[in-house]
């Protein structure tokens, strides 16, 4: 028997590097970057939505990545919106990465945006392992996913330091309190940031543009 | 399902390494941090399926977990991280602020995954 010894670098070296190029691409062009992940159906393309709507208003140009399995739903939702917005479809892969976002960055007016959202694929678990190189994630969780969510993927959101709350709307009638999520995370999670929203009447996507630090009206992040 | 996709890299980035090392592949030593999101059994599913048919099929894939260290900017902390669970329960998870301060910490360990080494044996290789 003999052992083989290795220099350890890390498994997913390439993915971070290209992690940290995204970063710093953007960062050059003064971008303000977001990743949103969550469950399918939680929410993430409405706040997308109305964030682009209220960030036009403020006269920013928004672009966006839209990362689906398959299709462009999601891609059309944004355009109509008057963003600008890339498409990309993962097909059997569950989750987004720094090389795919990479890509796609090629094919966005990156001189003539901002913002750039990232949506990721619907899922909650697999994202959570691949950094794509924003300046902050968040991820949107639906009351009627149950008020168990923090409860039973503690680890991912220990990790997480933005959570929108949304659809609190439906609380009542999904027999879900929402202040046990919010006292949930804070228990796994002291540092992190809580909004409450429903998204679909823009309730809370304010406070939660505020907390991303998109509030600005000028490009100085 | 991300574990497919990292066991791919991780039997791309071994394969090459072992070119200069003849003999059968018994185990390959992984190191996990606690805070990466892997299940350590669909690790081993995956790894079963995908090495079929390389030098690797027929290893065992060891799992070991590295536990989480922080650094606190303010108070000067470096350490295990506090943990939210009791100290012995097996689902006790570690909790990104200060255990002196509360401050919230910079993870110095606990996210790496990286091959720690491969045990060969000397015996030759009886089959292709």
């Amino acid at each position: 028997m003999h052992d083989v010894r290795f220099a350890g670098e890390d498994i997913l070296a390439r993915q971070l590097e290209l992690a940290e190029a995204n970063y710093q691409r953007l960062h050059e062009k003064r971008i303000r970057s977001i990743s949103v992940m969550g469950a399918i159906g939680s929410g993430k393309t409405t706040l997308i939505e109305q964030a682009i709507d209220r960030l036009r208003r403020q006269g920013l140009r928004v672009g966006t990545i839209a990362a689906d399995s398959a299709g462009d739903d999601d891609h059309r939702r944004f355009l109509e919106r008057g963003a600008v917005s890339v498409n990309v479809n993962t097909q059997d892969d569950c989750h987004l990465d720094a090389h795919t976002v990479h890509h796609a960055l090629d094919h966005l007016p990156l001189e003539a945006m901002d913002v750039l959202f990232v949506e990721n694929v619907g899922n909650l678990i697999c994202p959570a392992d691949f950094p794509l190189g924003t300046d902050v994630e968040i991820v949107v969780i639906s009351v009627t996913e149950g008020d168990d969510m923090v409860r039973k993927h503690p680890k991912i959101f220990a990790q997480t330091d933005f959570v929108a709350v949304n659809k609190v709307d439906l609380a009542a009638a999904v027999g879900v309190n929402p202040q046990r999520i919010v006292d949930d995370y804070a228990r796994v999670n002291p540092h992190g940031k809580v909004i409450l929203t429903s998204l679909r009447s823009g309730e809370g996507i304010d406070a939660l543009l505020d907390l991303l630090g998109l509030r600005c009206t000028s490009t100085q992040w | 399902m991300h574990e497919y996709s990292v066991v791919d890299a991780l039997i791309s980035a071994v394969l090459p390494r072992l070119t200069e090392h003849p003999g059968r592949v018994k185990t390959l030593v992984l190191k996990k941090g606690e805070l990466r999101i892997l299940s350590d059994r669909a690790l081993g599913n995956a790894f079963e399926i995908l090495s079929h048919g390389t030098r690797l099929a027929g290893a065992q894939l060891v799992v070991e977990v590295v536990p989480t260290v922080v650094a606190c900017p303010a108070c000067g902390y470096r350490g295990a991280a506090g943990r939210l669970g009791e100290a012995d329960d097996h689902f006790s998870i570690p909790v990104l602020a200060c255990p002196e301060c509360t401050a919230p910490v910079d993870v110095v360990a606990g996210r790496e995954l990286y091959v720690d080494h491969v045990t060969l044996s000397d015996e030759p290789l009886t089959d292709a």
